[in-house]
């Protein structure tokens, strides 16, 4: 069995990174508008 | 502070899913732990495929009745698709190269599809920003949003009738799924917990846009 496991890692982190950062910019965008 | 429901089930549904896919499911014997990029791949463009649908149906539905809820719900599940897709095109290539030996060919037409689907719905979000009148925004993001979905049949058809490298599908075929039970599993949590996700970043976003639109509508009343 080839060792694949840093692709693997590397996939779950970023992906898992792009929806948490999202999720933030959604609250962010929301919270600055409330400033207003 | 209030907690809303919807954002912290989804929340929840991708940690457990990020259990399972680590600690309960088996690792496939030719490809190893790369495999297991499969449970974010996969899901994540099926909610890019359903997210653009919807803008389409959405869009096509706000060309007849032009209301507005439409526009803002297209506007809000287009952004969200972006996002799934760039997480296809990311995943996707670091699920390619240990096992096709490189991260991506500009001939394969799957995978150059996918990133034009992408630039398509950029554009959508930068034409939404450049043009003022709402009126008319709305209703060229309209045409946008309904050619770019046209893509999603071909891009989903594109492994049958090109020769790419990118497999066909092994789920969601005339005949049985080619995986075992406990990966099968995963999949159909992994394939439930992102669509979640999904309904809950669109609801999230439709809110945004409905307070966004609210104060602008303050604001133009005030001047």
């Amino acid at each position: 069995m080839p060792e694949t496991s840093s692709y693997y890692h590397v996939a779950y982190t970023v992906a898992l990174g792009i929806y948490a950062a999202y999720a933030v910019s959604l609250y962010v965008r929301r919270k600055r508008l409330r400033v207003r | 502070m209030r907690i809303s429901w919807l954002p912290t089930v989804a929340g929840l549904a991708v940690v457990g899913t990020v259990i399972r896919v680590v600690s309960f499911t088996p690792l496939e014997a030719k490809q190893g732990a790369a495999q297991k990029i499969y449970y974010i791949h996969v899901p994540a463009a099926w909610v890019a495929f359903l997210a653009f649908g919807l803008v389409a149906i959405a869009s096509g539905v706000f060309l007849w009745v032009r209301d507005q809820r439409l526009d803002r719900f297209a506007e809000s599940s287009a952004e969200v698709g972006v996002m799934f897709t760039t997480v296809v095109l990311i995943t996707g290539p670091l699920w390619a190269k240990p096992i096709w030996g490189t991260y991506w060919t500009w001939w394969d037409v799957r995978l150059v599809s996918t990133l034009f689907l992408w630039f398509i719905y950029v554009s959508y979000i930068v034409l939404r920003g450049a043009v003022e009148s709402p009126e008319l925004r709305a209703r060229y993001s309209a045409v946008l949003g309904i050619l770019g979905a046209l893509l999603i049949p071909f891009i989903h058809l594109s492994v049958y009738l090109f020769a790419t490298m990118h497999p066909t599908p092994i789920i969601g075929k005339p005949d049985r799924p080619s995986l075992p039970n406990e990966m099968l599993l995963t999949f159909f949590v992994s394939f439930v917990s992102f669509t979640l996700l999904y309904v809950a970043f669109v609801r999230s976003r439709y809110r945004y846009a409905v307070e966004r639109d609210t104060i602008m509508e303050a604001a133009k009343q005030h001047a």
